[in-house]
């Protein structure tokens, strides 16, 4: 990559630096030489600053404090009662040390730490603004965060892969790129599409400055940076970089093709398809009675006498909801044939009577482009009705039609109920060969899955099942990671105004901080990406490593070296101590790993310190900033909800995939979220998982400081109100917690209520009671319940902080 | 403890800045500015003025920074964008006009595309109260308060797309992610009510407004600040335990009382547990106070009446009504910012809001009766109680419509160079009107207002200086009024 390409122009005169510190060349400062401390050089940094100020460091944390605090910090659970016994007694003085390599080994850790990065880069599975539609294929971004935190990737390949994976051999990494919100509201007007255009790319340049480089870039958009020394047209340099770069789905790989499975699923959906034929009734548009299944939102079929035909007509008066019909997909077969003669690709020509407007996940052209589910339908713009019409290039003989809402299964509105299928020679001389008037009836109301019975029933759903399996093997993977097209020119707006553009801008780094770079005005798209990439990880960049460096500070501790994690400009905070973060810095660039830093900070004797308070110290640096206690901390929203399911023993452990929802299913255009009343077992993942709206927070979890995805959140706030209290005491999801934490506890401890009350304890605060606590306690279980008792223990501060 | 939120937004994160911000300490600016060694900010405001939050107490009334004309405030948002020409701001050229094309623009695209030609208010226009405003008779009841009303003609918006639009009305950005207005006043100010939220939001009967919760999403700003969403159909959740539970309220709970008290004595002085230990309490307090503000049977039938609450013929009239209802209590509680939405999110053309851009007509005559006489009894029973007096009112909506019909349709396109919005109550004249569009209601013409202008002014009646109210985030002093706004002086009281 770091050959030298034809579209750089040549090197720029590295600009003067300007003075501030974060700007400056990062060098290892020598460690002090401190009496008294171990060989951790974090310490000796700490005790130069402690002894400076005039404080006194807090001895060590107990052994089962130490413990929690590490879980919930490395990987967001607590510790099992036995891992604390085994550790409490382990007398090896490598137990510590063990401990901290084996959690940061845990595929849990990147979970923990993933959900951090989430943060910074505004993360979430739907758009945003008005419309803000689900985005069905986001999650490989959120997976591949995990994973690289999990691998321990370098922390420059890090940043290249998102801003560049698809040209590295990572293509889901760029799901960074177009992680924030994106207006699906289009219009003819310019002057609004100008400006929603600036704003996606304002968004990219904006978090590419802030994540990797602390450094409000975005600032720059519509005059010179106030306060850092980024003038507009270096903002127009990035937006250069990144003109090429569109919201939306991009294939990141091949279909995971196993063929011994693909021949099996062939076969048996060959087999199915057989039977099926033998058994199943023809159509019979002439009758009155019910002859074959209900319609089924997932799938119906239509076996017709052979019939030959021009045009084919799909007429709807009636859906179950009374809404605009929606077809996922309309499928055509000769007799016995396999070939699906109605795609597009085929010359085939679809038209209808009306189509929906605004949404781009439902448009007359996905009725025949051979791709299934609510994301790729038509829906009418008449309710409760609509028509298509094929139009075929030549004659055909025809034996089958199959049509279906959702061949995903996920919606089951808008279904046609009352419909009649017609083929002709020329157009509008129709023939009825099938309708629904010898369908079995359906709740014209039901919401609810069609429950068909018999042996074709049974048939039928093998079939389907068979063929969606099959769909899943075939289809390439698509991800939520941008696609790139050939950039348009850049021109710098006048105050940002995408109607006042001046001279055209070339891609281009920054003139100063590290050796600048500058294209050609019509370099290639990916090049200008790898160009930045290269120019924001060079190894003389000062920023990146000391950003990255604070944020692992930061989070390890809830306030970083730099308590402005996202800004080390000149708007921001001074570093506390700023020796320290250049040797860590250091470390990060020559080493790149980031457990070795976890390794480092968890293994000071600062991390190990007990949090008590202590008056004197407290005078002095009532925030701990110096450290010379750990500063206690409320745990953020997912470790609470993930340490709810783990102790009722229901936490479910798949690492990745398609996330979970926690708001019903709808298909409006404008997406309504409604919490699921009742969430059930699917939802029992960590919350990293949850499939994150933005916006829209959880409707228990959201008062606990969960950013909205808006903006990027690179330090959480921690409120305490009395809708949290609420929350957590009264909501149904909590109360079922602390009656599985009971129901687990009265199995493993049986039914002596004083074991009942220590493995409480033992679990949800990984101690014993005091004495007092314990009769309180078998007080309580034994007059009302032990479920009374798991109920005030999920509630209290105990649970809620890490000390 | 050290960890937070609100202190650590406190000077370590700022400390030259909140230096300057509580620069009474004889220093001279020149002097400063040389301090800051080069770097040209003697031209700043003198900085940030942030709240002192008390961490156990971040609902607590806190001061204002000079003396304040009102203490809450009362909006009315109409989601969709209501229509200027079609209910406030009359343009008898319009009327006389109607059916020829807009002069010099017929080319015109706007957001749904082309526009046919001028087309005339839908409804009548007739001088209303004492000060003759003109007014329609879409909102007659509204029309008939005109003498309480400080009408603005001249709104503009930054952006003609709902969602966008909604965004900079409620959040001073058009971008997804910055605090609510409410979220930013009750930030500064806490509120006068400790047993019900600071911030309430009201939504319409027929669901969430179109961006929905950014309107009162705390954003950045600690959860604290985050409004309530509640109406009379869907109370707070979680007021009460799930039901069918083997569990004993009181007994848990004096259990828990005792856990926080042992685990309090083990770390003494930390005031995070004590603000949760504080938050609880409250909690108490608010299970009884938020299902008496919702009770309305002690409401007279009068009342009921007056507001259309009981209304059967229109079953959308009395359920926004019943929200109206709930605004005055709320405020009469003392709640400092409620926020009440009239439409919903888009369901349909037309359906859900006030969006007329296909047949306005039928649409308006569907929506108008819903708004019309429980806000206008709303106003007027809020006047009678003495709550205008120190409440601030705003009627507004995300912006305009075109003074034309959309090309083969019978509605009016979406406008964001003019429209009005009106302000009643504390600290504003009435009658007045100020700002004017031109002949056709087209564009703002006659002292041209951002909606930044909007909200500096709502800060001022508060007390607040919307240059000072500031909170850091992500390398950047935000504010709600981003780097721009002029309290509109002429319409002060």
């Amino acid at each position: 990559m770091d050959m030298l390409l034809p579209w750089i122009l040549p090197c720029l005169a590295l600009a003067a630096e300007p003075g501030h510190w974060s700007f400056q060349p990062l060098q290892r400062p020598a460690i002090p030489a401190i009496e008294q401390v171990g060989t951790n050089p974090v310490d000796a940094f700490i005790q130069a600053k402690l002894k400076e100020k005039g404080l006194r460091p807090n001895p060590p944390a107990s052994r089962a404090v130490l413990l929690r605090r590490l879980y919930f910090d490395l990987i967001g659970l607590p510790p099992s009662p036995q891992e604390v016994a085994q550790f409490i007694q382990d007398p090896s003085p490598m137990a510590y040390e063990k401990l901290v390599d084996s959690l940061l080994a845990s595929p849990r850790h990147g979970e923990r730490w993933g959900r951090h990065w989430l943060d910074v880069v505004r993360f979430a599975e739907s758009n945003g603004y008005e419309m803000n539609q689900h985005r069905p294929n986001a999650w490989h971004y959120r997976d591949w965060v995990i994973r690289s935190f999990n691998n321990d990737i370098p922390y420059g390949q890090f940043i290249k892969e998102q801003l560049a994976g698809d040209q590295l051999g990572s293509p889901a990494a760029t799901g960074f790129l177009v992680a924030g919100s994106w207006d699906q509201v289009k219009s003819p007007d310019p002057v609004l599409t100008a400006n929603q255009r600036a704003d996606e790319l304002h968004d990219m340049i904006s978090v590419t400055g802030s994540a990797f480089l602390g450094l409000t870039v975005g600032c720059a958009r519509c005059h010179h940076h106030k306060f850092d020394p980024v003038k507009q047209p270096e903002y127009y340099g990035w937006k250069a970089v990144f003109e090429g770069v569109r919201h939306g789905e991009s294939a990141i790989g091949p279909a995971a093709s196993s063929t011994e499975r693909l021949q099996a699923l062939q076969q048996e959906l060959a087999k199915a398809e057989e039977e099926l034929a033998r058994l199943e009734p023809l159509a019979n548009p002439k009758a009155n009675a019910p002859e074959r299944l209900a319609v089924d939102p997932k799938g119906n079929r239509e076996r017709i006498p052979p019939a030959r035909a021009r045009f084919l007509l799909f007429r709807v008066n009636a859906t179950n909801t009374g809404t605009e019909p929606c077809l996922d997909e309309i499928e055509v077969f000769a007799p016995g044939g396999k070939e699906n003669l109605a795609l597009a690709t085929k010359g085939v020509k679809a038209s209808s009577s009306s189509n929906y407007q605004g949404s781009p996940l439902h448009k007359l052209e996905h009725i025949n482009d051979g791709q299934f589910g609510n994301g790729r339908s038509w829906i009418s713009a008449e309710a409760g009705k609509g028509w298509i019409s094929l139009e075929f290039p030549k004659e055909i003989d025809i034996g089958l039609i199959t049509w279906a809402r959702d061949r995903e299964g996920r919606y089951l509105d808008r279904l046609p109920v009352d419909y009649s299928i017609s083929l002709g020679l020329a157009p509008d001389h129709w023939n009825i060969v099938a309708s629904s008037s010898d369908r079995a009836p359906i709740n014209k109301k039901g919401m609810t899955p069609v429950k068909q019975e018999g042996a074709l029933a049974q048939l039928e759903k093998r079939k389907q099942e068979l063929s969606k399996e099959l769909l899943l093997l075939t289809s390439p993977l698509r991800a939520y990671a941008g696609n790139f097209e050939n950039p348009p020119p850049t021109w710098r707006f006048h105050r940002g105004d995408p109607m006042q553009p001046k001279e055209q801008v070339s891609p281009a780094s920054l003139r100063w901080l590290a050796k600048p770079f500058e294209l050609v005005a019509n370099a290639p798209e990916g090049a200008r990406r790898i160009a930045l990439a290269n120019w924001i990880t060079a190894q003389d960049n000062p920023l990146p490593w000391r950003v990255m460096a604070n944020r692992l500070w930061h989070y390890h501790f809830g306030a970083g070296l730099v308590d402005t994690p996202s800004d080390l400009g000149v708007n921001g905070a001074r570093p506390i101590n700023q020796p320290l973060l250049d040797w860590l810095a250091c470390e990060l660039r020559d080493s790149g790993s980031i457990k070795a830093l976890h390794r480092l900070i968890c293994l000071s004797a600062a991390y190990q310190r007990a949090g008590t308070m202590e008056e004197n110290n407290s005078r002095l640096d009532a925030g701990a900033r110096y450290l010379w206690r750990f500063p206690p901390r409320r745990l953020e929203a997912e470790p609470i909800r993930d340490t709810l399911l783990a102790l009722a023993g229901v936490l479910d452990q798949r690492l990745g995939g398609v996330g979970f929802d926690l708001f019903e299913p709808n298909t409006n255009y404008v997406k309504v979220y409604n919490p699921l009343a009742d969430p059930g077992p699917e939802t029992y993942r960590r919350m990293v998982y949850q499939s994150k709206p933005r916006m829209q927070l959880d409707s228990i979890f959201g008062a606990f400081d969960c950013p909205d995805a808006g903006q990027t959140a690179p330090r959480r706030t921690s409120s305490t109100t009395p809708v949290q209290a609420l929350s957590l005491w009264n909501s149904p999801f909590a109360n079922r917690m602390a009656e599985r934490l009971a129901q687990r506890i009265r199995e493993e401890a049986g039914p002596d209520p004083r074991k009942q009350v220590l493995l409480a304890f033992s679990l949800a605060y990984s101690r014993l009671p005091e004495a007092d606590v314990e009769a309180a306690s078998l007080a309580l279980v034994e007059h009302f319940s032990l479920d009374s008792l798991c109920r005030a223990l999920i509630n209290a501060n105990e649970f809620l902080f890490i000390e | 403890m050290p960890m937070n939120s609100f202190s650590s937004n406190e000077p370590a994160a700022m400390p030259r800045r909140s230096f300057l911000g509580h620069a009474s300490n004889g220093l001279s600016h020149i002097a400063l500015a040389s301090l800051l060694a080069g770097e040209a900010r003697a031209f700043q405001p003198p900085g940030p003025l942030r709240p002192a939050i008390d961490p156990r107490h971040p609902q607590a009334p806190r001061k204002p920074h000079f003396n304040p004309r009102a203490a809450q405030v009362l909006v009315i948002f109409c989601s969709g964008a209501l229509s200027h020409l079609d209910t406030f701001d009359y343009k008898p050229e319009l009327i006389k006009r109607d059916g020829q094309p807009l002069p010099g623009d017929s080319k015109l695209i706007t957001f749904q595309g082309e526009n046919g030609s001028l087309t005339r208010p839908l409804w009548e226009f007739k001088p209303r109260g004492k000060s003759g405003k003109m007014t329609s008779d879409l909102l007659p009841n509204l029309g008939n308060l005109a003498d309480d009303f400080c009408f603005l003609h001249s709104m503009t918006a930054k952006s003609n797309t709902h969602g966008p639009a909604e965004n900079q009305m409620s959040t001073g950005f058009v971008l997804d992610g910055f605090p609510g207005m409410g979220c930013w006043v009750t930030y500064a100010l806490g509120s006068g009510c400790g047993d019900l939220p600071a911030f309430v939001a009201i939504p319409d009967p027929r669901g969430v407004p179109q961006t929905g919760t950014n309107h009162w999403n705390s954003a950045f700003l600690p959860a604290a600040f985050q409004g309530t969403p509640f109406n009379s159909d869907k109370p707070i959740p979680f007021l009460d335990p799930p039901e069918g539970k083997k569990i004993s309220e009181a007994s848990s709970k004096r259990m828990l009382e005792l856990l926080n008290k042992k685990h309090q004595e083990r770390n003494p002085g930390d005031s995070e547990l004590a603000a949760r230990i504080a938050a609880f309490e409250m909690a108490g307090k608010m299970q009884l106070a938020a299902k008496q503000v919702g009770d309305f049977s002690r409401e007279s039938p009068r009342t009921l009446e007056e507001y259309g609450a009981n209304d059967r013929d229109n079953p959308l009239k009395a359920r926004f009504a019943r929200n109206c209802l709930l605004a005055r209590r709320l405020l009469e509680k003392g709640v400092r910012f409620v926020q009440l939405f009239n439409g919903s999110y888009a369901m349909g053309e037309g359906v859900g809001n006030w969006d007329g851009h296909k047949f306005l007509k039928q649409q308006y005559s569907t929506h108008a009766p819903i708004l019309d006489q429980p806000a206008a009894a709303l106003i007027r029973d809020l006047k009678q109680r003495g709550l205008l007096q120190n409440t601030l009112v705003a009627f507004i909506t995300e912006f305009g419509r075109m003074p034309t019909f959309q090309k083969g349709a019978s509605g009016r396109d979406h406008n964001p160079a003019g429209f009005t919005v009106f302000l009643a109550g504390a600290g504003v004249k009435a009658p007045f009107s100020f700002g004017a569009t031109d002949p056709f209601g087209y564009k703002a013409v006659e002292n041209p207002l951002t909606i930044y202008d909007l909200h500096a002014t709502i800060l001022h009646l508060l007390g607040l200086d919307h240059e000072r109210l500031s909170y850091y985030h992500n390398g950047i002093e935000r504010r709600l009024t981003d780097v721009h706004g002029k309290v509109i002086e002429e319409i002060l009281a």
